[in-house]
């Protein structure tokens, strides 16, 4: 955001205000059916709202509106963003309501949700909105007062004159404010100084929540709204031959059977527009549970669909990929990984002469990890609402990033972009999965071809089994060592399905003075996406455990072992753009030292292992204690330290860091998915394990760095370190190292499902 | 027709009775604090009381309910604020919030059949309801602190 | 060998063994004899076969050792499930009655009767697993420990040999043979199993020895 934009919205809004008078809650209309939370406040919201930017609206009652930019999925954004608005606004956090806004890229920015990206890209243009609109509402109080503003402070959304005794609440000041210039280059407060970031605050939607009101996609509900779902091939690599619906035809409540195409042949795809199956059989009807019915009567018959084109848009100019259209089998795919990695791969980074290094090396050490595709596995499974005529289209659902669909859905629906409505509900999880926007195409067009209110639907299974998945994935690590048990090479070289997960400039990269890295990839049918951490949550198993087996082929600690290579970076770093910074990366591992009590005597009873990992810009390590219960090895506590840069809400955070452990135990353990010709063999959770509350660990202590870096990135840095954590600690318990996943098929134990 | 007692609230639904009491709740009553997650009674996210049973509504056939009463999680309290609300509310459980209407009704039958539960109690009456976002420490403690706020109501 | 042609699908060889086993089982298998004869001096007049009878139990073994009906019948308080027996999802516990307990009882998921589609759970009105005062635990016994664990009272829930007898026809059992879509029923049906299961009884309930 910028203020000559707000500048601009601002005067927009108040010209369609005095017009229609209350005008802007129209724009909202969607949100009447959602009622704001019991807050103590006013069922009937005043019409008259002064808005200050457009994050900001203050009524005359002084309740402070702030909207939230950015989707939510559980990241608690809906809570967090606000709060840094509400802090530079100097607001009374008890009277802010919060409300998601309307997707507007222009007015408030990228609304991303995604690559834990939403405070960091926020925390500035935030800050700036609500220091804006506090200086704004000074003013106004100056100015009414006149005394020179210089004099006022603001504190819980009172402003006091202590010279005159005057006082004021924001309210009062709110529409005269609105007529101010919005104020350039205001000054921030000092980190400080926070009263509310930094501050643990409640989650705004949790009485929604606990209440079971309307808040996700799934729940989105209007008159005369049909359900759709799609029937899609029952395997990577096949597509529809023929269908027969006369018989789905007869089932109460259907009124419609029909073939619909994703994209038209040449359709230039963006970078987000992931599609599995371009050919859809669309089924129609008044409820889900009829269109479930329904589907089980159609007469179908698939065909392998050979090779076939995709033509690639967005970043750098238009191509074609070709999808190759073998129906691929795990046990193939694990062969054919095994051949690519004899085979020359693509050099990412050199640094030094690894291969003379490891010529001469007294040791080398040598080990590969593998790693299946991952399903998201969202509770809420995908589905979308679409309502779209001739002149203008509404759609609402949950996506992670509606400014990457705005424009595919422009050109699929033959509209302008301004003639597009996308409503951002809740998500029932995201995961990375809905930042792919194929199923609210899907649902446009299906909308746009009946010319009616439509929700698509995804059962369970159309969603496990639709694709989009973590890749697969493998990397071999080497090490060499001299004769003194020097590092003195270190050698990844990793390939996937269908691309590998190589970050070559990160640690590490810059601590070793022979250092390569190499990177192939293996075309497929079956597709790939963001998956929370992309790359890292394999790097960081298949990395972290190699470096536990190295620190004890070289007799080291492992903490110690890690400590010593980022000292090394630091003194005399190798090579070039090393992303991490080694400070924070050793602040993470020295502050689970501690709190862990590594080492200690106390602790010997666990079989313990640690692991810790860099991406979106934080840094997070663990300390997995494992148990034997019932004969099976069990988690039963972990040790949490993470570099985040500020917390903006701490109890919050620190929910989202237990997750993130209990997810990635939970996919270390468990988690993978197998395809045989081409077909998923895994489609619910009977055969997909998802961890439960008896396999979570009792306790998950999480402590942050403190410091006051502008915010990084949160949601996906703590994952990926567990799983490389558990591989460790698991080697403690069981005697033997995992090096594949899922590991519970490693331990010779009865599967638990 | 099939008549249901819902919430204290008498229904007639005009439906195929092997529809699961899932769908009628979501789609033909509106009531959608109820939530779809598998479909064959594997994550929980379902869940209702059946005269006071914590039954998984995507199996059960709406023609089995018969007279026995239906809760749902909109039906749990007036105002939102049965204890094991109001501890959920207390330790910020949710994430994503989509499983919790569901760890909530299951949670309020473990706490009506035990006053105070211990952790193996809790994995007995909890496993069945899968939190994707891993929020099961949280949901743990908010149990512990729901049987305290509920001990002290008593 | 007759008493082995009677709904048998054992293959030659495994007859054989049988054979073997047999004269083991009359040698050996007094004490046990001793324990039921009460109940059976209630027959009068009829003949005790403890070949037939023990051939017979053959045949049930393999069924109460079949995933349809050893998942309900655990070495642990958790049920099986599946063709290949692991340990039930979501880990719902025994519970005193059979159950289930608390939000995880036995019947908030299995229904009165099976649901269409595959992967649902499997129904009866009174699906329960053997209560905790009597677990009747199938998994891991052999038939020798089976067939005493099934003829003495104070491990079969006290049920008399006339009862055992009218359990054939239990619903929960019956229900063995009808599990829904993608479950391998027991490999013979339950009028052979039912006339294997009443031969093995009347015939003497006799245990085979030593396996």
């Amino acid at each position: 955001m910028t203020q000559q934009k707000s500048s601009i919205n601002r005067r927009a809004f108040l010209k369609s205000s005095t017009l229609a008078g209350g005008g802007l809650m129209i724009s909202f209309s969607w949100l009447s059916a959602f009622k704001p939370a019991d807050k103590g406040i006013p069922a009937d919201l005043p019409e008259q709202w002064a808005e200050l930017s457009s994050y900001i609206k203050i009524t005359p009652e002084g309740i402070v509106k702030i909207l939230n930019p950015n989707p939510e999925f559980g990241q608690n954004v809906m809570t967090s963003l606000p709060m840094i608005v509400a802090e530079e606004l100097d607001a009374d956090w008890t009277k802010v309501v919060v409300e998601m806004g309307p997707h507007d890229n222009v007015k408030l920015g990228p609304q991303f949700t995604g690559g834990s990206n939403s405070v960091r890209m926020y925390w500035r243009p935030l800050r700036q909105a609500g220091a804006a609109a506090r200086s704004m509402l000074l003013q106004a109080a100056a100015d009414t007062w006149k005394v020179p503003v210089e004099e006022l402070t603001a504190k819980a959304g009172v402003i006091v004159h202590p010279k005159s005794m005057k006082s004021g609440k924001y309210g009062e000041f709110a529409t005269k404010a609105a007529s101010i210039p919005i104020p350039k280059d205001v000054k921030l407060k000092d980190v400080k100084t926070f009263n509310i970031v930094r501050n643990s605050m409640k989650n705004v939607e949790g009485q929604k929540i606990v209440t079971g009101k309307p808040l996700f996609g799934l729940d989105y509900r209007v008159d005369g709204m049909l359900i759709a779902m799609i029937e899609h091939p029952p395997a990577f690599g096949m597509k529809l031959k023929s269908f027969d619906a006369s018989e789905a035809l007869k089932m109460p409540g259907i009124t419609n059977v029909f073939q619909q195409k994703l994209y038209e042949d040449g359709f230039e795809q963006g970078g987000f527009d992931t599609r599995s199956f371009n050919e859809l059989l669309v089924v129609v009807g008044k409820t889900t549970w009829q269109v479930m019915q329904a589907r089980k009567k159609l007469k179908l018959e698939w065909e392998p669909a050979g090779e076939t084109k995709d033509t690639m848009g967005g970043r750098g100019s238009k191509r074609e990929v070709v999808v190759p259209g073998e129906l691929e089998s795990t046990d193939v795919q694990l062969k054919k990984m095994q051949e690519y990695a004899t085979k020359p791969a693509q050099q990412l980074r050199k640094d030094g002469d690894p291969e003379t290094a490891f010529k001469n090396a007294a040791q080398i050490i040598e080990r590969t990890y593998n790693a299946p595709f991952l399903a998201h596995n969202c509770m809420e499974p995908m589905n979308f609402f679409a309502h779209v005529t001739d002149e203008k289209a509404l759609v609402a659902g949950p996506l992670q990033a509606p400014g990457w669909s705005e424009p595919t859905l422009a050109k699929l629906l033959g509209l302008p972009a301004d003639k597009i409505e996308i409503q951002m509900t809740r998500m029932g999880g995201g995961f990375g999965r809905r930042a792919y926007g194929q199923y609210l195409y899907e649902a446009a067009l299906i909308s746009k071809k009946l010319k009616s209110p439509v929700k698509l639907v995804y059962s369970r299974e159309d969603d496990m089994t639709y694709g989009i998945y973590r890749p697969m994935y493998t990397a071999t690590y080497r090490a060499a060592l001299d004769a003194n048990k020097n590092l003195i090479a270190f050698h990844v070289k990793g390939g996937g399905i269908p691309e590998h997960a190589i970050h070559a400039n990160r640690f590490p990269a810059g601590a070793v003075d022979n250092y390569l890295a190499e990177g192939w990839q293996i075309p497929s049918n079956i597709t790939i996406g963001a998956f929370r951490a992309p790359r890292s949550n394999f790097n960081a198993a298949a990395e972290q455990s190699f470096l536990d087996e190295l620190a004890e082929a070289m007799g080291k600690d492992p903490i110690d072992f890690r400590l010593e290579l980022l000292q090394r970076a630091k003194e005399s770093p190798v090579g070039k753009n090393n992303e991490y910074d080694v400070d924070r990366y050793a602040s993470v591992l020295k502050l689970v030292k501690e709190k862990s009590g590594w080492g200690k005597e106390e602790n010997k009873k666990y079989s313990r292992g640690v692991a810790a990992y860099f991406c979106h810009a934080s840094y997070a390590a663990h300390v997995v204690d494992i148990v034997m219960k019932e004969g099976q090895p069990y988690v039963e506590r972990v040790f949490s330290a993470v570099d985040c840069g500020i917390v903006v809400n701490p109890d919050a955070a620190t929910n989202m860091v237990q997750g993130a452990v209990v997810d990635g135990i939970g996919n270390a353990f468990y988690g993978g998915l197998t395809h045989k010709d081409g077909a998923v063999e895994q489609n619910n959770f009977h055969s997909y394990r998802i961890i439960r509350m008896n396999e979570a660990p009792k306790k998950i202590e999480v402590h942050f760095v403190e410091n006051d870096i502008d915010p990084t990135g949160l949601g996906e840095p703590p994952f990926p370190p567990v799983f490389g954590a558990v591989a460790n600690a698991l080697y403690k318990a069981a005697g033997k190292r995992v090096y594949q996943q899922p590991y519970n098929s490693q331990l010779n134990t009865p599967r638990a499902f | 027709m099939i008549t249901l007692n819902i919430n204290k609230k008498t229904y007639n639904v005009d439906v195929d009775p092997n529809t699961p009491l899932l769908w009628v709740l979501r789609d033909t009553l509106g009531l959608v604090g109820t939530k779809y997650g598998c479909g064959i009674a594997q994550c929980g996210a379902c869940t209702i009381h059946l005269d006071g049973n914590a039954v998984r509504s995507c199996v059960m056939p709406v023609s089995a309910v018969g007279s026995k009463k239906v809760t749902t999680i909109e039906g749990l309290s007036e105002k939102g604020e049965h204890p094991v609300q109001k501890a959920w509310l207390e330790h910020d459980v949710a994430q994503c919030g989509y499983c919790q209407s569901g760890q909530i009704m299951s949670v309020a039958v473990l706490l009506r059949e035990n006053k105070a539960p211990t952790d193996a109690d809790i994995d007995a009456a909890m496993s069945g309801n899968i939190c994707r976002c891993g929020t099961y420490l949280r949901v743990r403690s908010a149990i512990h602190a729901a049987a305290e706020l509920q001990r002290k109501k008593a | 060998m007759e008493q082995h042609t009677q709904g048998s699908i054992l293959p030659v060889k495994t007859i054989a063994v049988l054979c073997g086993m047999v004269t083991v089982a009359v040698i050996m298998s007094f004490g046990f004899k001793e324990e039921i004869i009460a109940d059976r001096h209630t027959r009068q007049g009829m003949e005790k076969d403890s070949a037939a009878s023990v051939a017979a139990f053959m045949d049930v073994y393999k069924v109460l050792m079949s995933p349809r009906c050893m998942n309900c019948h655990p070495a642990g308080d958790v049920p099986l499930q599946g063709d290949d027996s692991h340990i039930h999802s979501m880990l719902p516990q025994r519970g005193k009655e059979g159950k289930g307990v608390y939000a995880m009882k036995c019947s908030n998921c299995h229904q009165k009767e099976n649901l269409e589609g595959p992967n649902k759970p499997p129904g009866h009105p009174d699906w329960h697993l053997p209560p905790a005062s009597a677990k009747m635990v199938f998994q891991g016994k052999t038939p020798e420990q089976l067939a005493r664990q099934l003829v003495n009272p104070k491990t079969n829930g006290n049920k008399s040999l006339q009862q055992l007898i009218e359990h054939a026809d239990d619903g929960l059992v019956k229900v063995g043979w009808n599990m829904g879509e993608g479950r391998t029923p027991p490999p013979i049906s339950h009028a052979e199993f039912k006339k294997a299961w009443i031969t093995w009884i009347e015939n003497g309930a006799f245990a085979p020895k030593g396996k």
